[in-house]
């Protein structure tokens, strides 16, 4: 693991940091990522360990913590959650686009969801898998979820407009 | 068909440094991370005395009260073994309604100690109840005490050179 490390730490920090939009998530994921990598690579048998590897471990972390944050604070704004006052997540990493910036405002469940489908690019298959709801259910949440965010990033355009 | 206009939220992994500290101090977890713990092999007795039950294994056979969070439970560890007591409540009855009887049956733990007369000496002014005499087998000597519900416990001390015991070996955690 450690020989990977230096490879490797940029691309798991690189995927959670612009997908769960703070700092301090991101670092505690990528830990959380790497320790569960030395777990699993003394186990028999030992896993190949690859960037696409650590970088599914990591997409597990993310989905994780979305769905332990979405249990533990049942009924609060996406935004109060994720984005601390003063926190600006995006202007070390990408340039502020639009889409990205709404998705942060929808709620956990609906976030996951377009994460997991549109910047990470699964099919929906996969995304129910992670999810753990039917395939029914998964795209129903992803139509609401799309209906959502196209609300909140009409609603930024006015705004900016 | 046409373009998901969605599909322009695709991310790319595109690789960022984090913190130089961050990453220094990952690396020391990561280098100096422990192998995983072994968990304890556990055995769970049925009594119908919490506290006497409690200061039995206590005071009598060494064993660490770790946890006790209701009226009918507690845990307590010797070594690699963890003795769960329950008292014989709802929770525990068969399919069929049965209840545990504590105190009957012959099925016990088996604790090894390193001075099995000088034990039992010091066990018997203690009060303890013993069910056997010392008895010597092929390769230990045992004897079987009670303790305050009956419960059965062993308690052997090996002898010569046929005993066998495997190393014990690290188990593992869960997948990530």
């Amino acid at each position: 693991m450690a020989a990977i490390y230096p490879v490797a730490l940029p691309q798991v920090y690189g995927y959670l940091l612009p997908r769960c939009g703070s700092v301090a998530v991101a670092e505690d994921l990528t830990a959380e990522t790497f320790m569960a990598a030395v777990a699993a690579s003394r186990r028999p048998p030992p896993p190949h360990v690859t960037v696409a590897w650590l970088i599914g471990i990591a997409r597990h972390k993310l989905v994780d913590h979305w769905r332990r944050a979405e249990r533990e604070h049942r009924g609060l704004a996406a935004a109060e959650l994720e984005l601390p006052a003063g926190e600006d997540p995006w202007h070390e990493v990408l340039d502020a686009q639009a889409a990205h910036a709404a998705l942060l405002r929808l709620s956990l469940p609906q976030r996951t969801a377009l994460t997991l489908r549109y910047l990470d690019g699964l099919p929906v298959a996969e995304v129910a898998r992670h999810l753990d709801r039917s395939l029914h259910a998964t795209e129903t949440l992803l139509v609401r979820a799309r209906s959502a965010l196209r609300r909140i990033y009409r609603e930024e355009e006015h705004h900016a407009a | 068909m046409p373009r998901d206009p969605l599909e322009a939220l695709h991310l790319p992994v595109i690789p960022v440094e984090p913190r130089s500290q961050f990453a220094a101090a990952l690396l020391r977890r990561i280098q100096g991370a422990p192998e995983p713990a072994a968990h304890a092999a556990t055995v769970r007795y049925f009594v119908d005395d919490m506290d006497a039950a409690v200061a039995f294994y206590s005071h009598a056979l060494g064993f660490e009260e770790e946890l006790r969070p209701a009226p009918a439970f507690a845990m307590l560890y010797r070594g690699d073994l963890r003795l769960l007591l329950s008292l014989p409540t709802e929770p525990h009855a068969l399919g069929d309604g049965t209840l545990p009887v504590p105190g009957t049956g012959f099925n016990r733990m088996s604790l090894r100690v390193t001075d099995l007369v000088g034990t039992v000496d010091a066990l018997r002014a203690q009060g303890v109840s013993l069910a056997t005499a010392i008895t010597a087998g092929p390769t230990v000597h045992t004897v079987l005490l009670r303790d305050p519900a009956g419960n059965l416990v062993e308690l052997f001390e090996p002898r010569g050179s046929g005993y066998h015991e495997r190393p014990s070996t690290p188990t593992t955690e869960e997948s990530p």
